[in-house]
């Protein structure tokens, strides 16, 4: 089966000078928890998660820690995302961003999810416009 | 690709009952028990693309949704095969709006549209950036519908003179108010809504005669066509070149659900004229497709073999 086939029609994306309070307006709206992002002409040319925002609102030390015990509360956490707020999309994104093409095959799609660990993947035409997505659900839903 | 644009989409919700109960005291006497229901994504654009869908064409949808409706909306049309790409607002629901349908009086619906939520300026600002990214795609642009509450008139002229700026073809369909707005821009097609009083600032729309006055008015300034209807099966269409008068032999005692018959045929036209057949060809699939629509409990119909066996009672005369 083509990814085509598969994939959710859906084109919401931001583009990379949007803030991080717009964000994750949009990603709660829509219920999603990775936004492709696009240039003017609908070109994917990176991608964002929710996990990517977390990261950054961290603080530093976070990720010599085991243990998040060792953290007394969220108020560093909320205080951080509160600085990042602002800041464009573009200080977080990743720009080596995995897709696939439209007429690729769902093995292809199956395989960069699983293997990557993603929960969804961007769909491209030929000439590397967004023309949806296939989320881990989209692979399950059209197997069954 | 075909665009289309609905700013303020709706959850349709519909209920057929043998009689409507009002005005009386009792819960006996009032509560009124439907015989069926069905729940919907509407708006005249977004009705136009699911009904493109179902004739097999991609088309990508945009406008404005918010909260669960909202996801309704978006689901719904997803479903179709329809490609989304609504911006989501913040300051509520997406409308809900009702139709009761009472036994043999189908063709008189009672009608309940939601206001819509307004849609904050920043949220406006979203939507013209997307906007501007599917012009370099479309090919159509199908703008339909009433406007949020708040909203400025002028947006379909907006969006209008974008899309042909960019070389796509622009139909319209909206209240004559907001159509009047538009008229500059020079549309391709425009097709007042009828369920709103049907009159332009300079002239009412009252008669056949009156309609006709105002539609070469209208297709001197630039628009290709303009379509009315005129009475429950018939249309009127004005070109710079003919005046047309299309009907159906059907009764209306037929007729199942009215609402989205209008954009059925709208959408029937688009699909035609899309694909490279002529304007007679056009107008006739699009009438059958607004006709089956009507005496079908779905709002549009989606089978292309029954429409184009409908065509052969449709009649279409020059006048």
């Amino acid at each position: 089966m083509k990814v085509s086939e598969i994939m959710t029609r859906d084109l919401t994306s931001v583009e990379k000078d949007i803030p991080i309070k717009e964000l994750i307006f949009i990603l709660d709206s829509a219920k999603m928890s990775d936004m492709p992002i696009v240039d003017e002409e609908g070109k994917l040319i990176a991608f964002i998660s929710t996990k990517d925002v977390i990261k950054a609102a961290l603080p530093g030390y976070f990720e010599m820690l085991h243990s998040a015990s060792f953290i007394p509360d969220m108020n560093q956490f909320a205080k951080k995302l509160g600085q990042i707020a602002d800041e464009p999309v573009e200080r977080h994104m990743h720009s080596d961003v995995i897709c696939v093409e439209v007429d690729d095959d769902d093995l292809q799609a199956a395989d960069l999810i699983i293997r990557k660990n993603l929960k969804s993947l961007p769909v491209v035409d030929v000439e590397r416009r967004l023309v949806g997505v296939v989320r881990r659900i989209d692979l399950l839903h059209h197997l069954l | 690709m075909i665009v289309t644009v609905t700013p303020n989409p709706s959850v349709d919700v519909t209920y057929w009952v043998d009689h409507l109960k009002i005005g009386k005291e009792t819960q006996e006497e009032y509560l009124t028990r439907a015989t069926d229901s069905d729940i919907s994504a509407g708006g005249k654009g977004i009705n136009i693309s699911i009904f493109l869908a179902r004739m097999g064409l991609e088309n990508i949808a945009m406008g404005f949704v918010g909260g669960y409706t909202g996801h309704v909306v978006v689901r719904a049309l997803r479903d179709e095969g329809v490609t989304t790409n609504f911006v989501w607002t913040g300051s509520g629901e997406t409308r809900t709006n009702l139709t009761v349908l009472e036994h043999g009086h189908e063709h008189v619906p009672i009608l309940i549209d939601g206001p819509g939520v307004a849609v904050a300026e920043s949220e406006m600002n979203r939507f013209m950036r997307r906007y501007r990214r599917m012009l370099k795609v479309a090919d159509w642009v199908v703008l339909a519908g009433s406007l949020p509450p708040q909203a400025n008139l002028a947006f379909y002229y907006e969006l209008a003179e974008l899309a042909k700026q960019a070389g796509a073809k622009v139909a319209i369909s909206a209240g004559a108010s907001c159509l009047t707005h538009c008229l500059p821009a020079a549309p391709n097609i425009v097709k007042p809504d009828i369920r709103e009083h049907l009159s332009f600032e300079w002239m009412k729309l009252r008669t056949k005669e009156e309609i006709i006055s105002a539609g070469k008015r209208i297709v001197r300034g630039g628009v290709e066509m303009m379509i009315v209807s005129h009475e429950v099966i018939g249309d009127i269409v004005i070109t710079p070149d003919s005046i047309w008068e299309i009907s159906a032999r059907v009764q209306t005692t037929q007729f199942r659900n009215l609402v989205g018959a209008d954009d059925a045929l709208l959408g029937g036209v688009i699909y035609q004229i899309y694909s490279g057949a002529g304007i007679e060809q056009a107008l006739r699939f699009g009438l059958a497709a607004g006709i089956l629509s009507a005496e079908s409990r779905e709002k549009v119909c989606g089978d292309m073999g029954q429409i184009e066996h409908e065509m052969a009672n449709v009649s279409l005369k020059r006048i």
